[in-house]
């Protein structure tokens, strides 16, 4: 079994990588406008009641610290390149 | 005027009232006594404060404060929130499933910070008011429903926020639809599990609907009466004008006026009548003939000034009476 995980990996690595990469680079995107618009006032920018947007908390939580530290990054990687 | 009576008899799927107005026109007290009056004809009716400074305990004479719906009196129920309670609880219960979830010992104190802080605002005490307003609505248990609303600004934007927020929710639905089917097929081609995307959509379309439900309680006339409280004073006509300039462009439909706290015309004309109550009279009825004039086919009831405060429910069925079938037309007021 570990051998077929092992090779399933490789496989995968070879073939729909850079895809599936692409694709939940997307979706990260999406997921950080997302927070922004339910908890931004986090973040000091209010939009949905605190009232009902704190029923989004508990399922949103492992993602919060991960967010909260790319929209209060000064600056970018792409920075550098422009 | 033709009364609450009247307003009942044309419109007969009438289920909610909602006392409107600046404070201290008598909101609580036309609140109460229309429940009293509605219960009284055999009909489960409840009578709800949504005013932060709720005082249908003071008007029944009896501590309600944040006991759930009691009973007065036969078919009778009365419910005065305790919003803080409330939220207290809410936030706890909040707090507890995150823990539970991700099998923590404690919050981080980011989120138990942030938390706490959104507790703490002031909009906050609104919407657990309002959210209680759609709870018992929502649960259908009463015949009628009278609400007394707290003074103007809140109770009127949240109208004017619930549209902008139904709109919002629906933008965040379609968001987190596409976040879900980018996520649903990375996760197919990398064979992982998709977490709480599910919950995330029916917690939205949950909030969707209790914002579009606290709307249509206010707005729905078929079913509910939105009635303003006025005086007979120079200010009240003026907040009243700003009102329904207000509503015209929220398109809430103003159902009825009610003018409380008149001085009987008739005291002035007796000859003993002192000169302070006669110029009282007088600025009164100048005022009266004003709001006739702009807004007279909104008057339902005039409900005069008492000897006494309208407390207890023997004085609140006096109060009743005039609002439900007035003795007087307008223009003998004037």
């Amino acid at each position: 079994m570990k051998f077929l995980d092992k090779l399933r990996e490789v496989v995968e690595g070879l073939t729909v990588h850079g895809q599936s990469t692409a694709i939940m680079k997307v979706k990260a995107q999406i997921d950080n406008l997302f927070m922004l618009i339910t908890l931004g006032d986090m973040l000091g920018i209010p939009i949905l009641p605190p009232y009902y947007s704190l029923r989004l908390v508990p399922y949103v939580f492992p993602n919060i610290q991960n967010w909260k530290r790319f929209m209060l990054r000064e600056r970018d990687v792409t920075d550098l390149v422009s | 005027m033709r009364g609450l009576k009247g307003l009942l008899e044309s419109n007969p799927r009438l289920r909610v009232f909602i006392y409107a107005g600046k404070g201290g026109l008598g909101k609580t007290t036309l609140s109460a006594a229309t429940s009293i009056k509605l219960s009284s004809m055999g009909k489960k009716t409840l009578v709800f404060s949504t005013d932060p400074q709720a005082s249908l305990s003071d008007v029944f004479e009896q501590n309600v404060f944040g006991k759930g719906e009691v009973k007065l009196a036969e078919n009778l129920y009365v419910m005065e929130i305790d919003a803080d309670k409330k939220i207290n609880e809410y936030v706890a219960s909040i707090k507890k499933k995150i823990i539970d979830m991700y099998k923590l010992d404690s919050l981080p104190a980011d989120v138990e910070e942030y938390i706490d802080s959104a507790a703490a605002e002031p909009a906050m005490y609104e919407s657990a008011v309002y959210d209680a307003m759609v709870d018992v609505v929502s649960e259908g248990k009463y015949d009628y429903y009278v609400f007394d609303m707290p003074p103007f600004g809140h109770g009127i934007r949240m109208i004017a926020i619930a549209d902008v927020i139904s709109k919002w929710v629906d933008k965040i639905t379609e968001l987190r639809k596409q976040a879900y089917e980018y996520g649903r097929v990375a996760a197919s081609l990398k064979r992982q599990k998709l977490t709480y995307e599910d919950e995330i959509l029916q917690e939205l379309e949950y909030i969707r609907g209790r914002i579009l439900k606290f709307r249509d309680i206010i707005m729905n006339t078929e079913t509910t009466a939105f009635m303003m409280v006025m005086t007979p004073e120079r200010m009240t006509i003026l907040d009243t004008e700003k009102a329904l300039e207000m509503f015209q462009s929220l398109g809430l439909r103003l159902t009825g006026i009610v003018v409380n706290q008149v001085y009987p015309p008739d005291l002035a004309k007796r000859s003993d009548a002192p000169l302070y109550l006669k110029k009282k009279v007088e600025e009164q009825r100048k005022y009266i003939a004003e709001i006739a004039e702009k807004f007279g086919k909104y008057v339902v009831a005039v409900v005069p000034m008492l000897n006494r405060e309208p407390k207890g429910l023997d004085t609140l069925r006096l109060v009743a009476e005039e609002l439900w079938s007035p003795s007087k037309k307008l223009e003998e007021y004037i």
